[in-house]
């Protein structure tokens, strides 16, 4: 469980894994942590809490910016998707209407427009965050189950090396309830 | 939490969620639902559903085999059973966008209790609109070639000038938004249940549906942002989705279907039908899944409430139509609403029609009578027939009596018609109670969430109080 084995050359992640009372009590702690000189800390909460991201030193969410790029793309797909098959491939005359009329391009162009920013915004979500994930070391504690229910915790992930103890030490000191140190597990 | 002495103040709004709670609360007893044994009366709703479900694959084989003479459509009544009943379940779907998307972004807190109920009907209300257009070109498996844009080697494509291509695009981009949003609000409550479940085989099943979601907040920074703007994209499609089904009407030139008003006219009276769909089950649900502490008075007050707005739209658009078609002038419209309408051997249908979607919504003015559940529930189910009756007005009745008595016919549906329709409320009461047993009816989290923040709103209330 602890440690490597040399053969596999697997070396286990370490988390400080720390349950805190109140959304309040956590935004101060993971604040009080960061400033302490740790890097990979994150939170695990069953609500988005406000002002979480600035307590984090995230930056702008990128969503967006995915999002806007989607529905660009659909635009563009769309509609010349329609002007190629309507105009240049295959024209077909009717009652002389013209070749290439916008009015009629708008409705496709409009929901192709929807259906690849709405497709951008779910698998941008899943590819920035890494998910699915089936394993990840913090659910080897056996607290951590309660971060989907009513718990606030906060991890944060060792760098080889470090002083596990002081970690837990500083965490504690940043108002935590209750921490613990998990190992990631060899599988 | 409001204060007990303020309770019976009228001029006090009703709580949104009853009683006191905790975060584990109402995880609970939103779950328990999902985790215990299914019921006796759910295995006798299931029975039911199944058994409407033969139904439909008995009628759906049957027109596979026979070909769509097996219907009752013929010219002059070339659309009926399968583009009204297309109509119908598309509408009922949107009931569920409105809450999740509109009521998201004009902030109604109200909508957090019955938002993931009324996705999950969108979807399984599409699914059976879905099956009606396939159907009725007669050989489903040809009707990829005809509808989708791919380069065959027939060199051909769809005529992108047709409202019925439009119609695609729009029900297959509102199917699949639909069900990306449902999902994403979906995976923290999955997590929720992985986590409460004692089960290992449901703890499994849940875990792998849940995707690890491990509420890392740097997920929620950006998860917010993706779920606000799947709601933001909803949005336009409550509008646009009927809209463009009504332009398969509008652009035509039968007296009936050829008017300006159709685009909001079916827009308002998609919602109407949704929330009246939504009532119909939400009454049973929710006491049937002890879900009455989220789904109080005020939400099917708020429902009801809309569903009054709504049918005034749609009683306008009634109105409207008769205007025009008399300001117009021309005797093919006048002919159609102010004689085949009112007086033609289908008659009794827009007269059920004007009864259930005018006359029955206007008792919630009242409210005593929109707080009654027995009378919401009735007046729900009224409304649900009442859609239905549109739908065949605008459809068969204005196809039935057209410009020449020579091409005049009257229409009646064959038992493959009736099955098809029968079968479809078997589809989707199979899939809902299939989703009542497995999924978490509420959106748990977004539920925890309103707790925090109403706690939040009544701490700051109750400090300037003091």
């Amino acid at each position: 469980m602890s440690g490597g084995h040399e053969d596999s050359g697997f070396v286990a992640r370490r988390f400080v894994v720390a349950e805190f009372a109140t959304p309040e009590a956590l935004l101060a702690g993971t604040r009080k942590v960061r400033e302490g000189g740790y890097k990979d800390v994150d939170t695990h909460t069953p609500i988005p809490i406000h002002g979480l991201e600035a307590a984090l030193g995230l930056g702008r969410p990128k969503i967006p910016a995915i999002v806007l790029c989607g529905a660009i793309a659909g635009i563009c797909i769309a509609y010349s998707m329609i002007y190629f098959c309507n105009v240049i491939d295959f024209p077909i005359n009717i009652g002389n209407r013209p070749m290439h009329s916008p009015p009629a391009n708008i409705p496709i162009t409009f929901e192709l427009a929807v259906l690849l920013a709405g497709g951008s915004s779910f698998f941008g979500f899943f590819t920035l965050s890494g998910l699915p994930k089936p394993y990840h070391p913090i659910f080897e504690s056996e607290q951590f189950g309660r971060a989907a229910i009513d718990a606030f915790f906060l991890s944060v992930e060792l760098p080889v090396g470090a002083d596990a103890d002081k970690a837990l030490g500083d965490v504690r000191a940043a108002g935590a309830a209750s921490v613990e140190l998990v190992h990631e597990s060899e599988r | 939490m409001a204060a007990p002495n303020l309770s019976h103040d009228p001029l006090e709004p009703l709580p949104l969620i009853e009683g006191t709670h905790t975060d584990q609360t109402i995880n609970d007893s939103l779950l328990t639902h999902v985790l215990r044994g299914a019921g006796k009366g759910w295995w006798m709703l299931f029975g039911c559903a199944l058994s409407m479900l033969g139904l439909l694959v008995i009628a759906i084989s049957w027109t596979l085999y026979k070909g769509i003479g097996a219907w009752g459509n013929n010219i002059p009544v070339g659309w009926a059973f399968g583009i009204i009943n297309f109509v119908w379940w598309i509408g009922i779907g949107h009931a569920g966008t409105l809450i999740s998307a509109i009521l998201l972004l004009f902030q109604q807190k109200w909508r957090t209790s019955i938002n993931r109920f009324a996705e999950a009907m969108t979807l399984f209300a599409v699914i059976c609109a879905l099956l009606f257009p396939l159907l009725h070109t007669g050989r489903p498996w040809f009707a990829a070639y005809w509808l989708m844009p791919y380069p065959s080697v027939q060199r051909i494509w769809p005529q992108f000038k047709s409202p019925l291509t439009w119609d695609v695009f729009a029900v297959s981009t509102y199917f699949t938004i639909s069900l990306l949003f449902w999902f994403l609000g979906l995976v923290p409550d999955l997590a929720a249940l992985r986590e409460t479940t004692k089960s290992k085989t449901k703890r499994f099943i849940y875990g792998l549906f849940a995707m690890g979601w491990r509420g890392s907040g740097r997920h929620w920074a950006e998860y917010k942002w993706a779920y606000l703007l799947l709601a933001g994209l909803s949005t336009p499609l409550v509008l646009s989705v009927h809209t463009i089904v009504s332009f398969d009407f509008a652009t035509s030139v039968i007296p009936g279907w050829h008017t300006t008003i159709f685009p909001p006219y079916f827009v308002a009276g998609a919602v109407f039908s949704g929330f009246a769909m939504v009532m119909t089950w939400m009454i049973p649900a929710r006491h049937f899944l002890g879900l009455k502490h989220v789904v109080t008075m005020k939400h099917l007050e708020n429902m009801n409430k809309i569903m009054l707005v709504t049918g005034m739209m749609v009683g306008y658009g009634y109105v409207m139509e008769h205007f025009i078609a008399w300001y117009s002038g021309n005797p093919y419209e006048m002919g159609q609403f102010f004689l085949t309408r009112w007086h033609g051997p289908m008659r009794w249908i827009f007269r059920t029609m004007v009864f259930c979607n005018i006359v029955v919504p206007q008792m919630f003015w009242s409210k005593r009578l929109r707080t009654s559940i027995p009378v919401m529930w009735v007046a729900a189910i009224l409304i649900n027939i009442g859609m239905w009756c549109e739908r065949f007005n605008i459809v068969v009745t204005s196809l039935h009596r057209d410009f020449l008595p020579s091409s005049w016919k009257d229409y009646s549906p064959t038992w493959v018609d009736l099955s098809l329709f029968i079968g479809t409320i078997g589809l989707f009461s199979t899939l809902f109670l299939l989703f009542l047993k497995f999924v978490p009816a509420v959106a748990v989290t977004e539920v925890k969430e309103l707790r925090h923040e109403l706690a939040e709103h009544d701490a700051v209330a109750g400090e300037t109080h003091a």
